[in-house]
């Protein structure tokens, strides 16, 4: 009976996992009992094609922060990225998906040189990231002065189509490689780095290549937030991914990874990233003042910690009981 | 060598030769930037980075941040206005008051972060959406009938105008230094914030509150915070929504510019000052020489990067 309490109440890492179904059931609730119906497909598409830019650059966070980094430049390479695909992504055929591989590049080389900054450079991760965001956020403003450009809708069919549920598709491959990597040799030095970075380098692990990587997705993931950003919204804006710093690390909290690093999934960061996209739509659909919303965002954000840290201690009391 | 200067000491030493540094290069490439007038600018709008600074300092210091300084301070000048309603008998209160507010945010930043075990970024991030929406939420987006009113004269007097020729934010921030290394170099207090910030749980075991020294050194983030709000708008007349947010990161930058670990334990109050000179150094150069916006976004991320390569490395592990 006590083995079963004990599997019942969460740990950390399962915490994402809970956060999500409670503000699911909220949404429900708030929505049904406001409208009178239940949300149509209609509306599971929206939240699905809204969400996805959060998802990847929470992914690509929870990776650096499983090593014990921190990316603050995310921000900084999905408004450079979004600046990209808004003005070149355009006209029919193979040419705007060529274009979409640059775009993926680009990303994947500007989180390459934060990694080089971080492993080889061996300046701490937040000031690292905090100038490259800088220079980053700067090539935006370069590349697309005032907010404008489009995107072709063979693209927009492809990635978030607002018919199809396309998303999933690329909901899936993106949860799917998470999957495979963690399983990989890279995926387990992730953890290696995370837990104990000496000990990690005494057995062999080339720690400052598992940066490099690490960072590398990162810029990877940012990209194609930004790719999904310019398809749902359809114009680019050079200030677009100012707000993913703040919202991948809180998606990347709420779902349980560890800020000490090694401890959490990716998977828990897109948990967290979805309840993170709900909870502003029950706060709509509870008829919640918007300029309130960033106190319930902040709430949410310190209780669902708190739910996290209370979880650990009864578990881990239960344990020394048992 | 001397055996004074010591690791702290020289990275001290070389946030003063980096502004040095800046400001005769900035002298030198464009005439009138060494002017008194000009030189007068930098001071007053460095202060206010320095005011943050500090605050954000003192929460690094013991391996802490706080990113909860953008709304504290907005939400302190909000407070400052729609209290006292330009009148400047109401102005002690509505210090007070938006002191107080900084003060009580800092304290429920300390609180989560030394007693519930909440992370210093979650705690913080936190906050600040928490400010954030009250601030806007009550005063309705900055629309509510008080939102209009302006700070009173003679705070305005004293920032706009100055005392003696010396701008008053001077004058506060040499103030505020002075403190800040009176504090840290000299009282029991100082030497318990580098114990906790070199090796939180060895102090812990010497008999250092290591909880209650988190949370005075929150709250007093939360009053420079505060303190800076009071400053812009004493200086501006009128709060903005969003005025506290180019602090967020600045702040950050000037600390581990001014020679602070970022890791904690380590670092002077006076390299921040030079820090802070520093970042809005480069900046106002920037502006004078007319570079664009984005020339100026990338150069100042390549200013920090240069600065960190040159003494703001961590430790080699082998």
């Amino acid at each position: 009976m006590r083995d079963l309490i004990g599997r019942l109440v969460p740990t950390q890492a399962g915490l994402g996992y809970i956060v999500l179904v409670a503000t699911a059931a909220a949404y429900l609730i708030v929505y049904t009992s406001s409208l009178g119906r239940f949300p149509t497909s209609f509306d599971y598409l929206s939240i699905l094609n809204t969400m996805l830019p959060l998802v990847f650059v929470a992914i690509g966070q929870s990776l650096v922060v499983l090593t014990g980094g921190i990316d603050l430049s995310v921000g900084g390479i999905v408004s450079l990225c979004v600046a990209v695909t808004a003005t070149t992504v355009t006209g029919t055929g193979i040419a705007p998906f060529g274009w979409l591989i640059v775009v993926l590049v680009l990303g994947a080389a500007c989180g390459a040189i934060n990694g080089v900054i971080v492993a080889a450079g061996r300046i701490a991760p937040i000031l690292a990231t905090l100038a490259t965001l800088s220079i980053f956020t700067g090539l935006a403003l370069w590349v697309l002065p005032v907010p404008g450009g489009s995107i072709p809708s063979v693209v927009r069919n492809v990635l978030s189509n607002p018919n199809v549920p396309t998303g999933l598709i690329w909901l899936g491959v993106a949860i799917g490689g998470w999957l495979v990597l963690r399983r990989t040799r890279f995926g387990m030095r992730i953890y290696a780095v995370g837990s104990d970075e000496t000990s990690a380098r005494a057995v062999g692990v080339p720690a400052g290549r598992v940066k490099l990587g690490v960072y590398a997705l990162s810029g990877l993931c940012g990209a194609l937030a930004s790719v999904f950003y310019v398809s749902t919204t359809t114009a680019g804006d050079a200030n677009a991914g100012a707000p993913f710093i703040l919202t991948s690390i809180a998606s990347v909290v709420v779902g349980g990874v560890a800020f000490t690093g090694g401890r959490g999934s990716a998977l828990g960061a897109v948990a967290g990233a979805v309840a993170l996209t709900l909870v502003i739509d029950v706060l709509f659909f509870a008829g919640i003042d918007p300029l309130y919303q960033s106190l319930f965002q902040g709430l949410f954000l310190v209780v669902a910690v708190l739910l996290g840290t209370v979880a650990t201690l009864v578990a881990r009391r239960r344990r020394a009981a048992a | 060598m001397n055996a004074a200067i010591t690791p702290d000491v020289r990275r001290v030493l070389y946030a003063y030769a980096v502004a040095a540094a800046v400001l005769s290069l900035g002298a030198v490439l464009h005439p009138g930037f060494a002017s008194w007038t000009s030189l007068r600018a930098v001071l007053v709008v460095a202060a206010f980075t320095g005011f943050v600074a500090a605050g954000q300092m003192l929460v690094v210091l013991v391996g802490g941040i706080d990113l909860s300084i953008p709304w504290v301070l907005n939400g302190a000048a909000i407070v400052l206005t729609t209290t006292s309603l330009g009148q400047s008998s109401r102005l002690p209160q509505a210090l007070a008051l938006a002191l107080g507010v900084g003060a009580l945010a800092g304290f429920a930043n300390g609180m989560g972060v030394a007693w519930l075990g909440v992370p210093a970024v979650v705690m913080t991030l936190g906050m600040n959406g928490v400010l954030q929406g009250l601030s806007l939420g009550l005063s309705k987006g900055l629309t509510c009938a008080s939102c209009g009113s302006y700070a009173p004269q003679p705070l305005r007097d004293l920032f706009v105008g100055g005392v003696a020729g010396i701008p008053a934010a001077l004058l506060v921030w040499i103030g505020v230094a002075l403190l800040m290394t009176v504090l840290l170099t000299l009282t029991t207090f100082g030497r318990r914030v580098y114990a906790v910030g070199v090796n939180s749980r060895a102090a812990f075991l010497s008999g250092v509150g290591v909880r209650g020294v988190t949370v005075a050194l929150y709250t007093l983030s939360g009053v420079f915070a505060a303190l800076a709000g009071i400053m812009l708008v004493g200086y501006g007349g009128q709060p903005s929504l969003g005025l506290g947010d180019p602090y967020l990161f600045e702040s950050i930058a000037a600390v581990v510019v001014g020679g602070v670990s970022i890791l904690g334990g380590r670092g002077h109050y006076l390299g921040v000052v030079a820090g802070s000179l520093t970042l809005v150094a480069v900046t106002t150069f920037l502006q004078a020489q007319r570079v664009p916006e984005y020339g100026r976004l990338m150069i100042y991320g390549l200013v920090i990067l240069v600065i960190l390569f040159a003494y703001g490395r961590d430790k080699a592990h082998d």
